[in-house]
């Protein structure tokens, strides 16, 4: 009876052992940074061709959309990746609102080629995946679009 | 209406407060039976809250542009059924509805006829509904006003900021975010919410029972429904979410590992788990220790997934943006989870039930195999979500996993747990001998094998589908071989009888050939499914798979005060014969500079043929079109259909038909 356990208890840890390196080995060649496009632009030389994840606010004028060749092209401009202080700056549609007419920030074309996403629009956040190529345009492979839109900031500040 | 809402809801959690406070004492006073008074005391509480709540639908209804949320999500183009819904549309409604629904459950538990809720686990349940009702009126009350002040300019706030503020009444309202507006809105997050929060229960009665040191089987015996219908209403949740996102573009298809879906499906994992180690507990007395950590977990895994979707800390289509009452809920969240290791650690050793598992091909080993596997399962996806947050917080770089990380780690676990699933009704309780195994395997195993031959001779090429195919095959032929067995050795006039009073064990068969059915469709989804895009003008076709498309108009029409239809009008061919006329649209809305599609779907149970329209031009005309045939996708649903009606099959099961369980014999038919 003893002997079966072990035998039992023995396989228990080869399958712990392999979900384990099945975690480390996964998370080592599939995380992607997740970068603002300041800290993109910066080290251009270091990240052109790697798998990056980019967040930025879309420029509404800027959209180029050809539906003959699903060829997608728009730009978007420097937000901060901190949380703390995208809330420090009055939240996240703020922050959108003041990027998406602030001339003077950062800015990264990219390029997609696809269906155009339902909520691409001016001031939208985009979180967009793909890689750097050698001209500084950015290669989207995926598209995430999030709208705290600006329809909720033509409504009151709340008042504390 | 807004003093209607208010002010029960404030008495409510006044009355919750004042529950908790004479509990306290009942405990301090060695009383471990619940005093009527607070019992009396929480379900008014309830009564009130859901005068709240009916005060804001009615707000809702009304659209009283006065109220900062109804403006929020609220428009007068809205049909009424969105503008219920619109309660659980926005943060500040949905976190009111939140606990509303616990509060619920705690009325239910606390009416039930069985004695289940008493001091301890009263309080813990109490504590939760407080906490929740606390942090929607104190985070991000619902009932907030908007206010004109005396220079002109806007502010929300409940009561009036300054003196001479006076109330301000919007003309129009923003409305649902038009993704927003689908059935899938109406049953899908109820049913989610309903799902987590039939799991405190369990949590609560857990808790309690290792605090009092107490250990009989009481946990397992009282919470068993609790935790089946609350795996019922969120499997439900799930397949209804999984459907929306498919009907609804850009939401990436059935599942795409978004850090919210991922979050809601952790809790599913443990309580499936659960499921399994409480029908050991039951049948062989083992198990113990498993049953309370998996109760504690799955608990703990609905709060991570509140956590996820509502502390804006992850990125996901579905999170809420805000992130005002991340830490409370961030320190609520910690403080259960210390309060479960300390009392799992201190009682460990006196819930060592005897573990003894006779043989490593037998039923409880497997059961064991089972719940490893989810449990790894669980370690992966929990993983996926606390990586990125861990790696910020250590290195100051923001690091993504994604579905690359996902498909890779999970695969291999699923594929595992389906074949455990597919054999395992074969195997019997105690030792068994593989000679045994084998005389019951041959015919499904032979009936699988025709079924690849079949399908390899008539074109099918693709080695990751003809193996996905053929386990799900041996899974559903074993299931149903045994059924028929079992039918002759009963005599089929009496079978459906037998059937329905063996109905746990059928309804878990049942939930078995569910589970094999979404693995058919997602084999069909990742491994066979093909698209095109394309541009046509009128009278061209466009061909995918023996299927062709013809476009032949489009149209924009104006019958929505909102938004703009653009409708193309299509032909859908097979083998050159016409079978469909399919009218792929989009609701453009100006105001919001947004446009939705909506999807044309051509369905049988073997295949979908899914039109997008991806753009168009009227003048010209032209559109571009996308087609994706998708076969076997229908088999997902349909499995979640299974998986509910099993589900609910286990659940009207109580505790009293256990007797009645002993009396059958595990195996009535041995041949």
């Amino acid at each position: 009876m003893k002997k079966k356990n072990t035998k039992l208890i023995i396989g228990i840890v080869i399958i712990i052992a392999a979900v384990v390196y099945l975690i480390t080995s996964s998370t080592l060649s599939q995380s992607q940074y997740f970068l603002t496009v300041e800290e993109l632009q910066s080290n251009q030389a270091e990240y052109v061709g790697k798998n990056v994840r980019m967040s930025g606010a879309v420029l509404g004028d800027t959209i180029e959309y050809d539906p003959q060749t699903l060829e997608l092209t728009f730009q978007v401009a420097q937000i901060p990746g901190d949380h703390r202080v995208i809330e420090q700056m009055g939240g996240m549609s703020v922050v959108l609102a003041q990027a998406a007419h602030d001339p003077t920030l950062p800015k990264m074309t990219v390029h997609y080629v696809g269906p155009r996403p339902d909520l691409l629009k001016d001031e939208a956040q985009a979180i967009i995946t793909g890689s750097l190529d050698e001209n500084g345009i950015f290669q989207a492979s995926e598209l995430l679009l999030k709208c705290p839109s600006k329809y909720q900031s033509e409504l009151p500040e709340q008042s504390k | 209406m807004f003093f209607a809402g208010l002010i029960p809801s404030y008495l409510a959690l006044l009355a919750f407060l004042v529950a908790i406070v004479l509990t306290v004492l009942a405990i301090w006073r060695k009383q471990s039976e619940l005093p009527k008074l607070v019992s009396l005391l929480a379900k008014s509480a309830f009564i009130l809250q859901t005068i709240g709540v009916i005060s804001l639908i009615v707000m809702l209804i009304l659209e009283d542009y006065t109220n900062y949320y109804v403006a929020s999500v609220v428009n007068p183009a809205m049909p009424g059924i969105l503008k219920v819904t619109a309660l659980w549309g926005g943060q500040a409604g949905s976190l009111f509805f939140w606990s509303w629904l616990v509060s619920l459950i705690v009325f239910i538990a606390l009416s039930s006829k069985r004695k289940l809720i008493d001091a301890w686990s009263f309080l813990i349940l109490a504590a939760n509904v407080g906490f929740f009702l606390g942090l929607s009126l104190f985070g991000d009350n619902p009932f907030v006003r908007i206010w004109a002040l005396s220079d002109g300019s806007l502010v929300s706030s409940l009561f009036a900021p300054e003196v001479g503020a006076v109330v301000h009444k919007l003309g129009i309202g923003m409305g649902l975010n038009p993704l927003l507006r689908h059935p899938g809105m109406i049953i899908h997050p109820p049913m989610l919410y309903l799902g987590y929060a039939l799991f405190f229960v369990p949590f609560a009665v857990g808790i309690s029972t290792l605090i009092q040191k107490r250990n009989d089987d009481q946990l397992i015996h009282d919470t068993r429904p609790w935790v089946v219908l609350g795996w019922v209403f969120l499997t439900g949740g799930i397949v209804l979410g999984s459907w929306w996102s498919y009907d609804v573009l850009g939401w990436g298809g059935y599942w795409a590992w978004d850090p919210v879906e991922t979050a809601s499906l952790l809790p599913w994992l443990t309580a499936t788990a659960l499921l399994h180690s409480f029908l050991l507990e039951r049948k062989r007395g083992i198990f113990k220790r498993f049953n309370f950590v998996l109760v504690l977990l799955t608990y703990l895994l609905v709060i991570f997934s509140i956590f996820v979707t509502r502390s804006g800390l992850v990125n996901s289509v579905h999170a809420f943006s805000e992130s005002t009452i991340s830490i409370p809920l961030l320190v609520f969240m910690c403080f259960w989870l210390l309060t479960s290791i300390v009392l799992l650690v201190w009682r460990w050793k006196a819930l060592g039930g005897e573990f003894e598992i006779s043989s490593p091909i037998s039923r409880e080993a497997f059961f064991l195999y089972t719940n490893i596997i989810l449990l790894a399962l669980t370690t992966v996806c929990l993983w996926g979500l606390i990586f990125p947050l861990i790696n910020g917080a250590v290195t100051g770089n923001q690091v993504v996993l994604d579905r690359g990380y996902y498909d890779r780690t999970t695969t291999p676990l699923f594929l595992l747990l389906v074949f455990l699933l597919a054999i395992c009704p074969l195997i019997g309780w105690n030792a068994v001998q593989l000679k045994k195994i084998g005389k019951k395997l041959w015919i499904p195993l032979g009936l699988s094998v025709l079924t690849v031959v079949i399908l390899f001779l008539s074109g099918l090429r693709i080695a990751m589908a003809l193996a996905g195919i053929f386990l799900v095959a041996l899974g559903l032929f074993t299931l149903l071989t045994l059924t028929i067995r079992d039918g002759i050795a009963v005599g089929f006039s009496k079978f459906w009888a037998f059937l329905w009073r063996q109905r746990n064990r059928y309804g878990a068969w049942l939930v078995h050939a569910g589970i094999l059915l979404i693995a058919l469709g997602i084999v069909g989804m990742e491994t066979l499914s093909t698209n095109i895009q394309g541009t046509m003008l009128p009278h061209e076709k466009m061909p995918l798979m023996g299927y062709e498309i013809e476009f032949n108009s489009i149209s924009e029409t104006f019958t929505n005060p909102e938004y703009m239809t653009a409708e193309a009008d299509t032909t859908l061919y097979k083998d050159g014969k016409e079978i469909a006329r399919l009218y792929p649209a989009q609701h453009i809305y100006p105001e919001r500079n947004q446009f939705i599609s909506i999807p044309a779907v051509d369905s049988n149970l073997g295949r979908d043929v899914y039109l997008l329209l991806v753009g168009y031009n009227v003048d010209v005309p032209y559109i571009t079109l996308r087609m994706s045939v998708n076969p076997l996708i229908n088999f997902m649903w349909l499995g979640g259909i299974f998986l509910v009606l099993g589900g609910l099959c286990v659940a009207t099961t109580s505790s009293h038909v256990r007797e009645d369980e002993e009396l059958v014999q595990e195996e009535p038919l041995e041949v």
